[in-house]
């Protein structure tokens, strides 16, 4: 029997995760920056790396780029070399019009070639979207073991999420006996977790025989169950979707507790030292006399003037003398100004904040962005890439600066609760 | 059809030093951390990639291993590809006789089969434990320009210094720019001129060989500095300086090379650190494995340089941290530069340090505080040392590697070595 190492691994990294608003305007969410100097893509990937797998494709769709200049040859994690490889795997036009991906099962199917160039033991099939540590490894060892069809990693959620996930009920042995996708009346907090190891052969047999399975968790779960050996793989841990901008901030924060539940230094994630942000370029952190930072993380090539409270700063970050950036989230490069302010804000990389500016002022939390009121409502404010913010302009809660705005967008010197320009 | 190398860069990679003491124990003086995150040999070897040099050789004697680990293959400065590459040369046993480099020139001398085989138009000769900034590009212009058989870059030194330099009396062709080197010596007595060589040289090559020769047949000892240069001044070569203004920073004595650490920090650093691009291998001591600096809720950070991998919940001021390094709650940490992962236990004031690899210190040590010399010399640590709690060091000491619990004592004066 080959080694678990030898599993094709596809990466599902296609998601547009839109409530994920300005992070996501120009990049696809598995490209959202995290932590400071990770992309959410770093989990998964460090993750398949640190399993031993060395061959995957990422199956790519909206605004890829981002996202392939980060793979660039998969170097970072180690998938170069005579027996490894990462591939991209973007939808292609084929004999019908519409062939972008339909679903997780569809985007597998259109990519037959490259998965028939692979064969293997196991598929492992997962999504590039998630902040978590797995030893992949020990899940096909599970799978073998049971002498499942399909394994699905599954973990214990809260009551009031499970409506998000695929639920199961298992029985004793682990094995799946019932299913509902995104249930409305919870009868388990069992989800799934989005990851899947297959028989290879039984799951291309799967795909042909049916054409209309198109997505695994409302499609092929339900319809193997009855017949097939599926399996739940209890997963235990810290794991997290951040695809809404709370939950992205939580997980952000979680980061600074004294006694973190997610460390990605621990976990072995890897970033991409060489990609666009010259992570390699960067020199130390410098934090100047006077600087006062506190229960922060802050990368290197930051250059701290001012007082940083409760925050993640990535690369290159300037904070001005006599600034105050608090709760906040700031992306690489950004430029705070002398006096400014950055309260309870997410700011994409490169932003510029004027001198005396204010983001996130105000107390009323709870006024929702008119725009995007689904999207912001915790009193977050977010700032597009590039956006520059002018001197002396005051933006509130719940506000949202659309990436590359200029100061000539902006009417008043201020932004109420809710506005977005 | 194979593209001619023009210019191919060699590197003295140095070697122990008495003077850095622990430092250079276990690697030689170029692979010495600086800076929080990169070594000394960054700094040529950056030097060398932004002036678009990428063929380069390492001439490595001592404790190769640092050095060739953080080497690798040279794809952190980008001398990776067809025409580029970094080849560390350390000596080896030939058919003849072989020894060991007995010195800067022979090392040369020994690899001549190396540098012929390449056939550089010009050879440039370069010390690897050097601290600045330079584009060789403009050395390589003017060395070509003068049709020059040697041209040194040399910077003013004080007169009171001046002795421990080999100086070079250069004239006003070229005003301010260079001129021609009609007088030299090598750590004069007295010294009636005052610009000194900083071992970075460019050479054509066949002078250079004719010389080495002319070295090993007859001379008994083989350096640059000390034979070559004043060979050549002798021989009536055309022998050009430029002159240098920029930092130049030391690394020769524990204390030189602290303070040159300490050029990085403080309000307006003589050492311009962001713009001088300079990189280093983040695979080695798994730097590019790091997290962002964790800073604590009672910590205190101010006029620092620290970089990811690290976790402060104590006081850090005006000093450097390297990747790894933690620094508990209560603990004090001023003028100070820690090596990869240093671990300061809890209410321990560390107060002018310089503390090699690995090493834990524990709860409410005291290092360097007590005692009132009138030169205030930096304690220096050597590596993978576990520090006893409540130990008390005073300052200018040098901890020995490696040592047990049991060997080391609980309180040490000034000055002293332990070991």
């Amino acid at each position: 029997m080959n080694s678990p190492e030898d599993t094709l691994v596809l990466l599902l990294a296609g998601g547009v995760g839109s409530r994920l608003n300005v992070l996501v305007k120009a990049r696809a969410k598995p490209a959202v920056p995290f932590a400071g100097l990770y992309r959410i893509i770093d989990f998964s990937l460090s993750n398949v790396m640190n399993s031993g797998m060395k061959h995957v494709g990422v199956l790519t769709q909206y605004k890829p780029q981002s996202l392939m200049r980060h793979l660039g040859t998969g170097e970072a994690w180690d998938f170069t070399g005579r027996s490894r490889g990462v591939k991209i795997l973007p939808p292609s036009t084929g004999y019908k019009d519409s062939d972008w991906y339909r679903g997780t099962a569809d985007a597998i199917r259109q990519n037959m070639s490259f998965v028939h160039s692979h064969p293997s033991e196991e598929i492992v099939i997962l999504s590039g979207d998630h902040i978590y540590q797995m030893d992949l490894y020990d899940m096909i060892d599970f799978h073998r073991a049971r002498k499942a069809d399909i394994t699905i990693g599954m973990m214990v959620v809260p009551e009031s999420q499970i409506h998000q996930f695929g639920a199961g009920i298992t029985d004793s042995s682990g094995r799946i006996v019932e299913w509902e996708e995104k249930p409305q009346v919870p009868r388990t907090n069992l989800a799934s977790m989005g990851i899947y190891v297959f028989n290879y052969k039984y799951l291309m047999k799967l795909l042909a025989e049916d054409r209309e399975i198109v997505d695994f968790g409302m499609h092929l779960v339900p319809k193997a169950l009855a017949r097939d050996n599926v399996y739940a793989y209890p997963f235990e841990g810290y794991w997290r979707d951040v695809g809404t901008i709370q939950a992205y901030w939580e997980a952000n924060m979680d980061l600074l507790e004294d006694d973190p539940l997610i460390s990605p230094e621990a976990w072995g994630i890897r970033p991409n030292l060489e990609s666009e942000q010259l992570l390699a370029d960067r020199i130390p952190a410098r934090f100047a006399a006077g600087s006062r930072v506190k229960r922060s993380m802050i990368s290197a090539g930051c250059v701290i003037e001012g007082e940083v409270v409760n925050s993640i700063l990535s690369p290159g970050v300037r904070v001005g003398p006599g600034c105050r950036v608090q709760d906040s989230i700031i992306l690489h490069d950004c430029f705070i100004e002398e006096g400014a302010v950055v309260d309870l804000a997410i700011l994409d990389k490169k932003v510029r904040v004027g001198r005396e500016a204010i983001v996130g002022r105000g107390d009323r939390k709870g006024i929702s962005n008119s725009q995007f009121p689904d999207h912001l409502y915790t009193g977050i404010s977010l700032v597009g890439k590039e956006a520059t913010i002018p001197a002396g302009t005051h933006v509130g809660r719940n506000c949202i600066v659309n990436p590359w705005c200029q100061p000539q967008d902006f009417k008043d010197t201020s932004l109420q609760d809710g506005e977005t320009i | 059809m194979k593209k001619k190398l023009k210019t191919l860069a060699m590197i003295l990679a140095g070697g122990r030093v008495d003077d850095l003491t622990v430092l250079t124990f276990h690697r030689p003086k170029s692979a010495v951390p600086f800076g929080g995150f990169s070594r000394v040999i960054d700094f040529p070897l950056s030097n060398l990639m932004n002036s678009g040099l990428e063929r380069v050789a390492i001439l490595s004697q001592y404790r190769s291993y640092s050095l060739i680990n953080h080497i690798g293959i040279g794809a952190a400065w980008d001398m990776i590809g067809r025409n580029r590459g970094i080849s560390i040369l350390p000596p080896y046993l030939g058919y003849g006789q072989s020894q060991w480099y007995r010195g800067s020139s022979d090392a040369v001398y020994q690899n001549l089969d190396f540098v012929r085989f390449l056939d550089p138009d010009e050879l440039l000769i370069l010390s690897g434990d050097h601290v600045y900034r330079m584009d060789y590009r403009q050395l390589l212009s003017y060395h070509r320009e003068k049709d020059a058989d040697l041209t040194m870059v040399c910077i003013r030194v004080p007169t009171t210094e001046a002795h421990r330099f080999g100086l070079a009396d250069i004239d006003d062709e070229d005003g301010e720019v260079g001129g021609r080197v009609v007088r030299y010596r090598e750590k004069p007595k007295k010294p009636e001129y005052n610009w000194a060589s900083l071992t970075v040289f460019c050479f054509k090559p066949d002078v250079l060989y004719q010389t080495l020769e002319d070295n090993i047949r007859e001379d008994v000892s083989y350096e640059f500095g000390r034979d070559i240069i004043p060979r050549m001044m002798k021989d009536k070569r055309r022998i050009y300086g430029l002159k240098f203004r920029g930092y130049w920073g030391y690394t020769s004595t524990i204390n030189e090379y602290w303070q040159t650490n300490m050029d990085l920090l403080g309000p307006a650093p003589a050492i311009p650190f962001a713009e001088w691009n300079i990189r280093t291998n983040l695979e080695h001591r798994g730097i590019g494995d790091c997290q962002p600096l964790k800073i604590g809720n009672n910590a205190r950070v101010t006029d620092s340089l620290i970089y990811n991998g690290c976790t402060v919940e104590g006081e850090v001021e005006h000093s450097i941290l390297f990747p790894g390094v933690r620094v508990e709650k209560g603990a004090r940490v001023k003028d100070s530069v820690l090596f990869f992962n240093n671990v300061v236990g809890r209410d321990s004031v560390l107060d002018r340090v310089v503390s090699d690899v690995n090493t834990a210190f524990g709860r409410e040590v005291r290092i360097g505080v007590e005692g009132e010399p009138v030169i205030k010399y930096p304690v220096v640590v050597g590596w993978n040392n576990t520090i006893a709690p409540g130990t008390v060091i005073g300052s200018g000491c040098t901890v020995y590697p490696c040592l047990s619990t049991a060997t080391m004592p609980k309180q040490a004066g000034t000055d002293e070595v332990i070991r």
